[in-house]
């Protein structure tokens, strides 16, 4: 009997999770926002290689899931806490982030971070530009932010050169991919 | 532009200048929207972006705030006990990270908590924790029903279903398999499989959840009389029973109690509902649902205020504002077109039903409504999706379209006092079409 109520309370919890299935999440899941502007590419950096400028959008949300930036837990990330996070989050995040250009990887350089508002709430913004040795004309990216502890999340790719605009959906099924940058 | 996987936005904006992509495609610009606090709206619209004739939109570019105390996002606090059982079991996990028993209580944590708030990313972190199980050759059946759990959370019905099946073929007698298959049967619309899913969850979870089971069935059956009296027997019976299980009886009886018209009770028990669970994103949508219903639009505003970072929510605050008549509704509606433009842009389509309520009641799209109540017929075929289609139907003057949820109504005998006048007129309106026809 004892055992028997235990199987269904262990189960009664399944039952309400699985039913609440029938009811949309209410939440979107986790996004990043990837933004490659390559409309300096025509004109070297001083070094004289080619410079990509990029900013990259991570969800408060995520990063605390991670790197808890919520140090007091009261349930409120404050710009103080988010400062203080701001090295760990660079870190962490650029260390999922590759580009190369015909083999040779390029430079990530983080700039500079700021907060940056989507309509699911506060994101970081993480400023840095991309430096490839040469005047390669494209590049290949491999991102892979947050896939090992959230298969669903993706990151949404924005790609402008000139008047172009190309966009890019980035999962762990199409992790790395290949950008013609003009 | 190049485009990716998804052929076109769902979100269809019948005001241009509301609509998010243009604002996405015209720069890095994006919504501000801090917390629940809606009410500062920042308007510096920088100089690429200015049009005149475009109202202010609420979002401004990335900034440094100016005080350190400015809360910049709300996120679960330490002090919830369910956010330190999640860690407990996170760090257990790790020093045992080959432990199914463990990973899978984290996981079902996961998505009991990510249910609880109304937050999809903590599906993902389950389907993370349980992935390694998953990639085996002859993966667990715990694993699978979780894993089934998770994508139909996501809407992935049919792959919910094969990975179920999969279960059962291993483990017939796996109740929680049996329990998630009733869900899917009944999400669906298919009665009779649902019907013979209870016959198993009563057989091999016990009596209380197979009457759960078909008492949660005859409300779509046109028995909600029956479905009130067999949950009722539950509601007495449940010192042992946990607090999300009393609070599901309570909805579910909530819901028989509207199908027969009878608001009183209706709104006693959502209220008892949110007494053993407050804060339940799944039963406080439905009480929202059941006052915009009611044309208490005061009191949805009043509910969900401090829940308007959930999609669902922040729908009916919309729904409420647009009834109230509120000079904020179009930041409202802006805010949440952009939050369905960013599914669309992950190429999810989670939200069939709000979708449609938002193209219809929001937007004034009825013909986009109807495409989307199409498109989510489809997937899913609960009361409220067989509404809205009506609804679209009739708002796009389309009563031809409506045909396979009225036949589905007469097939399935559900009462309602809402759906069965609506269903009546489509079917006069459809008489007349045809009479008139050559």
């Amino acid at each position: 009997m004892n055992q028997h109520r235990q199987v269904s309370l262990r189960v009664v919890i399944a039952m309400v999770v699985a039913l609440a299935g029938a009811v949309a999440s209410a939440h979107s899941a986790s996004d990043a926002y990837l933004t490659l502007d390559a409309q300096k590419y025509a004109d070297p950096g001083i070094s004289g290689n080619a410079v990509v400028h990029g900013q990259w959008d991570i969800a408060l949300r995520d990063l605390n899931f991670v790197l808890k930036l919520d140090d007091d837990g009261d349930g409120n990330i404050t710009w103080a806490e988010l400062r203080k996070h701001q090295a760990a989050i660079a870190k962490y995040a650029y260390a999922y982030l590759r580009v190369s250009n015909g083999g040779k990887e390029c430079a990530i350089r983080p700039t500079r971070q700021a907060v940056d508002n989507h309509a699911d709430g506060a994101y970081a913004a993480l400023f840095f530009d991309i430096e490839c040795v040469g005047a390669a004309k494209g590049i290949t990216l491999d991102y892979r932010l947050f896939f090992a502890i959230d298969p669903s999340h993706r990151g949404i790719l924005v790609l402008r050169s000139g008047d172009n605009t190309a966009t890019s959906l980035l999962s762990p099924e199409n992790a790395t991919i290949e950008l013609t940058l003009y | 532009m190049a485009t990716f996987g998804y052929p076109k936005p769902m979100v269809r904006m019948s005001f241009h200048h509301y609509s998010p992509l243009s604002r996405w495609k015209g720069g890095r610009y994006v919504l501000l929207f801090i917390g629940s606090a809606l009410a500062t709206a920042a308007s510096s619209a920088t100089p690429a972006d200015t049009n005149l004739t475009a109202p202010a939109a609420p979002y401004r570019a990335p900034y440094s705030p100016s005080s350190d105390a400015e809360v910049l996002q709300q996120v679960p606090p330490a002090s919830d006990s369910k956010v330190r059982e999640m860690e407990m079991l996170r760090t257990a996990l790790n020093a045992d990270p080959g432990n199914l028993r463990t990973a899978e209580r984290l996981a079902r944590a996961y998505i009991d908590f990510g249910r609880q708030v109304g937050d999809a990313h903590y599906t993902g972190y389950a389907e993370a924790v349980i992935a390694p199980w998953l990639a085996r050759q002859a993966p667990p059946a715990t694993a699978l029903v979780l894993q089934a759990t998770i994508l139909q959370y996501r809407h992935l019905f049919a792959e919910a279903r094969e990975l179920l099946k999969k279960a059962l073929k291993r483990e017939p007698q796996n109740a929680q398999a049996w329990l998630t298959l009733a869900t899917l049967d009944m999400v669906q619309g298919d009665y009779t499989a649902a019907n013979d899913d209870c016959v198993q969850v009563a057989r091999n979870a016990g009596f209380t959840l197979g009457l759960a089971c078909s008492g949660n069935l005859r409300s779509y059956l046109g028995q909600a009389r029956q479905s009130v009296a067999l949950l009722a027997q539950l509601e007495g019976d449940a010192p042992s029973l946990s607090a999300p299980f009393k609070a599901w009886i309570q909805g579910l009886l909530a819901e028989s109690a509207e199908r027969l018209g009878d608001w009183t009770q209706a709104e006693a028990h959502y209220r008892k509902a949110l007494t053993y669970t407050p804060g339940d994103n799944f039963l406080l949508v439905a009480y929202a649902d059941f006052l915009l219903d009611r044309d208490r639009p005061k009191e949805v505003l009043n509910l969900l205020a401090d829940y308007s970072q959930s999609d669902t929510a922040f729908l009916r605050l919309a729904l409420a504002q647009a009834a109230l008549n509120s000079p904020e509704l179009p930041r409202y509606t802006w805010i949440m077109a952009a939050r369905f433009e960013a599914l669309a842009q992950r190429g999810s389509d989670y939200y069939g039903r709000e979708q449609v309520r938002f193209a219809l009641h929001l937007q004034h799209d009825p013909r986009g409504a109807l495409d989307m109540a199409q498109r989510n017929w489809q997937m899913q075929r609960a009361p409220w999706d067989a509404r809205v289609f009506l609804e679209a139907a009739q708002a796009a003057n389309q009563p031809q379209a409506a045909a396979p949820v009225l036949a589905f109504l007469e097939q399935t005998k559900l009462q309602d006092p809402i759906i069965e006048p609506l269903a009546r007129q489509l079917r006069a309106q459809l008489k007349t079409t045809i009479s008139r026809a050559p």
